[in-house]
């Protein structure tokens, strides 16, 4: 199967951002996604389970996420839990993506700046 | 309400153990946990509307899935119901080779299926080294095409003004060709046995180097090195 360039991805949807968001410092299971996604947005984006393991299965699809078969030390851990991290692919579509969206702010600052001019 | 959480958790892990097999591979049992345990927590939240919200979540997602894994699996059975689709290997010893060029040790060719025909890619081993041709795009409508890359740059060595094209006239067989200013350059076939085992490729004409004649037989890879297995 012929892989993707990262641009491919973009704009990419706003549950994969937080997703691929989750998992840019630290390895999680998919409980810790889901909570940590709500906590980073202030409870405005809450990731139902369907949702959220639909997301996981394209994500690992895509190559932008990869299970891993580090786990934490047993007395930390639940044997039950999957976790995922972030694949070389998946973080240069995430800093793309950021890129992008920080250009549609700095067009839109500059705009609200156009409008402020008497 | 301790009951109804617990009811709905346990509801919850029996729909969840309906997703198909493909969405249970890659993603385990998580499903099925996650729902029961935040269950609790969203009753305590949300109340009756984060429960159905949960629900609400799973009844999208199911058919969905489903769904998805209903359109992979004909598109797999698509695929594979195209004789050229696929990876073939050179019988190296079975074969006629170009005498003014060296016999390769190990010689593949690869067919995807495109819209509008192939892209064709070969590759192999030549005096020890690895080397590989140009991907070609082939379609299959018999029109004439100029001779470029797949960026749609002129290809060095190759004159100008040529113009490849190629037709099939039966589902086993590709007829192409390359001219340039109303004269032959080369000419030939691929040809896919009855059983599908088999591909010979013909090419007849003159290069660069004065003429040439091959016939390749090549016998499918099976399974195709470049298709996930399982």
């Amino acid at each position: 199967m012929a892989k993707k360039s990262p641009d491919a991805f973009l704009p990419l949807k706003s549950n994969w951002f937080h997703i691929l968001l989750c998992l840019v410092e630290v390895e999680q299971h998919g409980y810790g996604i889901m909570q940590n996604v709500l906590e980073r947005s202030g409870g405005k984006v809450r990731l139902w389970p369907a949702t959220l393991y639909g997301s996981l299965k394209r994500l690992i699809q895509a190559g932008l996420i990869a299970e891993t078969g580090d786990r934490p030390a047993p007395e930390f851990d639940d044997a039950r839990r999957r976790y995922y991290k972030l694949t070389p692919l998946g973080r240069r579509v995430l800093d793309l993506e950021s890129e992008r969206l920080k250009d549609l702010v700095r067009i839109l600052d500059l705009r609200r700046r156009q409008e402020a001019r008497p | 309400m301790r009951p109804l959480v617990s009811g709905c958790g346990r509801l919850y892990r029996r729909v969840a153990r309906a997703f198909p097999e493909e969405f249970r591979a890659v993603c385990g049992d998580g499903l099925e946990q996650l729902g029961p345990d935040i269950a609790p927590l969203v009753w305590q939240q949300r109340g009756v509307v984060g429960l159905v919200g949960l629900f609400f979540d799973l009844a999208v997602h199911l058919p969905y899935e489903y769904l998805s894994s209903l359109i992979g699996k004909l598109k797999e059975v698509t695929m594979s119901g195209d004789v050229f689709e696929g990876t073939w290997k050179a019988r190296i010893d079975d074969s006629q080779w170009d005498t003014g060029n060296p016999t390769p040790q190990q010689a593949c060719v690869r067919f995807e299926a495109t819209d509008t025909g192939y892209l064709m890619v070969a590759y192999g081993i030549v005096d020890g080294q690895a080397v590989a041709e140009r991907p070609q795009t082939i379609s299959t409508d018999g029109r004439r095409r100029p001779v470029l890359d797949l960026g749609g740059r002129p290809i060095p060595g190759v004159p100008a003004g040529a113009v490849s094209f190629c037709s099939r006239p039966d589902p086993q067989t590709l007829q192409v060709g390359t001219e340039a200013d109303g004269k032959m350059l080369g000419a030939g076939t691929f040809q896919v046995s009855a059983d599908g085992k088999t591909l010979t490729a013909t090419n007849e004409g003159t290069g660069l180097r004065g003429p040439f004649k091959v016939a390749i037989v090549f016998e499918r890879v099976v399974p195709d090195p470049y298709v996930p297995q399982g």
